[in-house]
């Protein structure tokens, strides 16, 4: 990475989406419920694909998925675990 | 729309949806309900037609949802909290 | 576009609308348009003891943005055609 790329990836929010593809994030929505998965891909929209997500109601996990699409409009924030 | 570019083949979160047309979709919605179906079409909005579709309507205090069954149904995208293949 | 389009296929068959404040509609589909607002004739609601306030409205105007669901026919819906568009639809967008 140059410079200029680093100084991107730190200004500019959506260079920090593209790189954190493949990571392991935490999604969590407006609902309160948290997503926590492999980052699979995501849009402008925010709408997001997990592989292996788990749904964390409080502190249990509620279920788990294989791949799971969840709608942007829902999204409070995703964080790189 | 502004874009997040992956480096390697260009995947957006829609793809998933469209590579389960004609297959079973659960789909989690706002007001603690859940619709499962075979997906006949969808949008960029995640408005859905789902075909042989159960909906389930979780309320509070009830262990067991009650369950509706529709024979083909339009579903509001702007409803939608996220959707999942059933593994089958 | 193409749920407007689906619509439109749908156009003077028997649909029942469900709204997200829980009131069912049952009527005739007599128009739509791209907000997919849609108008309906000869209604009924579903849920009547419920919802009596609407006995004597015999056609109503439903803002799209209010509707949770529609239930309709599987016989007026081909899905073949109906897959292929979105895949078609897909295209259109992911070309934006």
């Amino acid at each position: 990475m140059s410079e200029a790329e680093i100084e991107s990836s730190k200004t500019n929010p959506s260079t920090f989406l593209s790189d954190i593809i493949g990571s392991s994030v935490t999604v969590k929505l407006h609902n309160g419920v948290e997503y926590s998965g492999n980052l699979q891909s995501i849009d402008g929209y925010m709408n997001i694909v997990l592989d292996e997500g788990k749904e964390v109601v409080g502190n249990t996990i509620s279920r788990t998925y294989g791949d799971v699409f969840i709608r942007g409009n829902n999204v409070l924030y995703i964080s790189e675990a | 729309m502004s874009t997040v570019r992956t480096e390697q083949q260009q995947q957006e979160p829609l793809d998933l949806i469209r590579f389960q047309l004609d297959e079973f979709v659960l789909v989690k919605l706002r007001g603690a309900r859940e619709m499962k179906g075979r997906l006949q079409g969808y949008d960029s909005h995640c408005n859905m037609v789902l075909s042989e579709a159960q909906e389930f309507i979780y309320s509070e205090g009830d262990e067991e949802p009650t369950v509706k069954k529709t024979e083909m149904v339009f579903v509001r995208g702007d409803s939608v909290i996220l959707i999942s293949p059933i593994a089958e | 576009m193409l749920f407007f389009s689906f619509f439109k296929t749908l156009v003077d068959q028997e649909v029942t609308v469900e709204l997200k404040n829980d009131i069912e509609i049952k009527g005739t589909l007599k128009s739509v348009d791209q907000y997919l607002n849609l108008k309906l004739d000869n209604i009924s609601c579903v849920n009547e003891s419920k919802y009596p306030h609407l006995q004597s409205v015999k056609n109503l105007f439903i803002r799209g943005s209010t509707v949770r669901y529609v239930h309709m026919s599987p016989n007026s819906v081909d899905c073949t055609l109906l897959q292929d568009a979105s895949r078609r639809e897909a295209m259109v967008q992911s070309a934006k």
